[in-house]
């Protein structure tokens, strides 16, 4: 389970994030939607403990825990353009393995496990530099998810992928997911929120409007569908008959 | 610590595969010995009795390779990872930003040493060539000399390279920074070179002055102790930029690209 409390965080004068507050349960696929620059991925920052917030807490697991500690329970995926070009696929992954603590013993099976599910095993051994985008993005979710982390967090993982891509990383997280995985993830792309999320977590100018299920989300803006709820919650000229 | 040779071990087998700046390197360390043979297969060497010369222009592409003779893994493993947007990743793990430091400069270090192997190696080869007898008087003097002058200058040099590095968001404008960085060696070592006595007594706690100033020595007995000095304060001297670098990595504008 991630839980997050009256999250605050300001970068000078800008308020990037100013009261955030959820909890994304375990075997659930929870999503953070919201427009560009709306906090989304400070929010997520934050949650992996890369940024200190200014106020308020952040859970990953049944305790609390430190930064560090909350890296090694969350497998996290915020940018899938950032791999090692002269490395293999199979290096790429292990790497990250290494680094996530996995025993020497293990990492071996680990990442032909990890090559094996994501479809990648026949690209395993060729240099990263050649790959498209979609067996990119697969290498870095890979990379995030070596050392089978019980929570997962992706941010805006579709953007730049062809359908196919999109399909097979859909599938992956919903096995994962049905694996009693906690996976949330950012997007600003309401398809996405339709076809993946359990639970959505609407946030607009770094707060959270709303959250609850899709249906939730509907009957709280009053709205037929989960796109004018949105515009109904972010944008309060919209109105929902 | 054990997270620090991971991070150096990718780095080195990363960078081994960089072909280009390998070549860089190598070239890097090569111009100065290349420049002193030409120098003697001219009409205007100096000759035996100007061996001396020869020593004073070796010892200043030495510095400078020695502390800056692997800019380009600096470069590519700190301001590399912003630009390519991998450091995100990497601070993803759980590591803290000094294991992540001290990992990539123990790899900068251990390219820096191959450098200024390579540069050792191609100085003696011209020395024998060239200078023979020189080479034959001063052999203890120039093995302390790489051993507790120079090999100690690369983990300074590969501390500041990756500080100043990290301050940078992209390769092009470490390169420039860099570039400026490998000045201060080759300034140090020239005016050495021609106000020898300005060094002082003292000279074995200021590195780069101090190497200058062991190599130049024309002591019949190299100074054992003070060389010993020299490497540590050198070793010491890293610290500081690796706690800047460590420092520049924990700042929360480091995120952005």
């Amino acid at each position: 389970m991630i839980e997050v409390r009256n999250l605050r965080k300001a970068f000078g004068p800008v308020r990037a994030v100013s009261d955030v507050s959820f909890r994304a349960s375990n075997g659930r696929i929870t999503g953070i939607l919201g427009e560009n620059g709306a906090g989304k991925t400070t929010t997520l920052a934050l949650i992996c403990g890369l940024l200190r917030p200014d106020e308020g807490w952040v859970r990953v697991g049944p305790d609390d825990s430190s930064p560090i500690e909350r890296r090694r329970r969350l497998g996290a995926l915020l940018d899938h353009k950032g791999l090692y070009d002269r490395l293999t696929a199979r290096e790429n992954i292990a790497y990250f393995g290494r680094l996530q603590g996995v025993l020497p013993c293990l990492l071996e099976r680990r990442v032909e496990d990890v090559l094996a599910r994501l479809d990648l095993a026949r690209v395993a051994d060729r240099r990263v530099a050649g790959f498209s985008q979609g067996e990119r993005m697969k290498v870095a979710l890979g990379r995030a998810i070596v050392h089978s982390p019980a929570h997962v967090l992706l941010d805006e993982p579709t953007n730049g992928l062809d359908i196919p891509s999109v399909h097979g990383l859909r599938e992956v997280l919903r096995r994962m997911r049905d694996s009693g995985t906690c996976i949330l993830f950012s997007t600003h792309v309401l398809d996405e929120v339709r076809a993946l999320c359990d639970n959505v977590v609407i946030i607009s100018r770094g707060r959270v409007v709303a959250q609850g299920d899709q249906a939730d989300i509907c009957r709280l803006a009053g709205c037929a569908t989960l796109e004018e709820a949105f515009l109904a919650l972010t944008h309060r000229e919209v109105v929902c008959s | 610590m054990t997270l620090s040779f991971v991070i150096a071990r990718k780095e080195i087998r990363d960078h081994l595969r960089d072909t280009r700046a390998l070549l860089s390197s190598a070239f890097m360390a090569l111009m100065g010995p290349a420049v002193v043979l030409l120098v003697s297969l001219s009409d205007r060497a100096p000759g035996q009795d100007g061996a001396r010369v020869f020593v004073g222009m070796l010892t200043i592409f030495a510095l400078v390779s020695a502390f800056a003779g692997a800019i380009d893994v600096a470069m590519d493993s700190t301001a590399g990872e912003r630009e390519r947007r991998s450091l995100i990743p990497l601070l993803l793990n759980p590591v803290t930003r000094s294991e992540i430091v001290l990992g990539k400069w123990i790899a900068v270090t251990a390219f820096a040493l191959g450098a200024v192997a390579l540069n050792s190696a191609a100085l003696v080869a011209v020395l024998a060539w060239a200078a023979p007898a020189l080479l034959a008087a001063r052999a203890d003097q120039i093995a302390m000399w790489i051993l507790l002058g120079l090999a100690p200058l690369t983990a300074l040099g590969a501390a500041a390279n990756l500080f100043v590095a990290v301050l940078c968001r992209s390769t092009k404008e470490a390169h420039t920074a860099l570039r400026f960085l490998a000045f201060v060696p080759m300034l140090i070592g020239m005016f050495l070179v021609f106000f020898p006595s300005w060094t002082g007594r003292a000279w074995f706690v200021l590195p780069i002055v101090g190497q200058q100033t062991l190599i130049a020595l024309r002591e019949p007995s190299a100074p054992i102790a003070a060389s010993v000095i020299l490497a540590l304060v050198t070793l010491v001297a890293a610290i500081g930029p690796l706690v800047g670098a460590t420092r520049v990595l924990s700042r929360d504008d480091i995120l952005s690209a």
